[in-house]
């Protein structure tokens, strides 16, 4: 899993590349949870490269999701591939993330 | 006819992507499109991600096998591994997902929520337990979607 970091307006961006999967949640936990803890609390993860995601994957946005609540901020999807958008879906969690087509309004939604 | 084919790992979280390449490979006899082949990868990771953590604990060195069964009209994949036996009546209790409500994190949490997502990528899903070898099986009809 490749992970790039780069921040607008206080607002960080990480794009995610490969599959999001029980072998690369511990590295992925930890790196989003120090950008979070670092940063505004305010995250758009830019899923466009994750071709699959399995539960424990899921279970890593929300962790990190939580910690940006905690700081009072958000994190919001951007660019889901169907295979992607369905597994949030089917576990209903469109409810609690926002999502995404373009970073502009991604951006807009965190300003 | 069925044609079947057996696959075995070690129960290690990085082992599991092998077994995803195999079906990707499988499934292109079954003429399923893509967004149903990654429906039943899902709930084979999901189920190999179970024996890897909950059956043999998250330790490595233990073998996880997937029986691939092939058929005209189905395709049938068997989870096979030596460790912890799962309660039968969890696959019983796994259900639909409830709507997470964006004020309470306390229910926005899917852990254990494997099963309930096998069952809904999958038409039969079925957990037996025998001289110490637990099976998970799962099958799905082919020529048709599966339901949303």
């Amino acid at each position: 899993m490749v992970l790039t970091h780069r921040t607008v307006e206080n607002i960080d961006i990480v794009a995610l590349a490969g599959r999001l999967v029980m072998a690369d949640v511990p590295q992925v936990r930890q790196r989003l949870l120090a950008i979070v803890e670092q940063g505004s609390g305010k995250l758009i993860l830019d899923l466009a490269e994750v071709g699959f995601m399995d539960s424990s994957g899921l279970s890593v946005l929300v962790s990190v999701f939580k910690a940006a609540r905690a700081k009072s901020g958000e994190v919001v999807l951007l660019h889901l591939n169907p295979t992607v958008r369905s597994l949030i879906e089917l576990t209903r969690l469109q409810q609690v993330f926002s999502i995404f087509d373009d970073e502009a309004t991604a951006l807009a939604r965190l300003h | 006819m069925t044609r079947t084919i057996s696959l075995s790992i070690d129960s290690r979280p990085e082992c599991i992507e092998l077994l995803s390449c195999a079906l990707y490979g499988l499934c292109q006899l079954t003429g399923l499109p893509a967004t149903e082949v990654a429906r039943i990868d899902l709930a084979m990771v999901e189920a190999a991600n179970n024996a890897v953590e909950h059956a043999y604990g998250g330790e490595s060195g233990h073998p996880v096998v997937v029986e691939f069964h092939l058929t005209p009209e189905r395709f049938c994949l068997v989870v096979l591994d030596r460790g912890a036996a799962m309660d039968s009546r969890q696959l019983d209790l796994a259900g639909t997902f409830g709507d997470p409500d964006f004020s309470d994190p306390d229910t926005w949490s899917i852990r254990g929520r494997g099963l309930a997502i096998i069952k809904s990528c999958m038409d039969v899903v079925e957990y037996h337990t025998r001289d110490g070898l637990n099976a998970l099986s799962m099958s799905r009809a082919l020529g048709s979607a599966h339901p949303a």
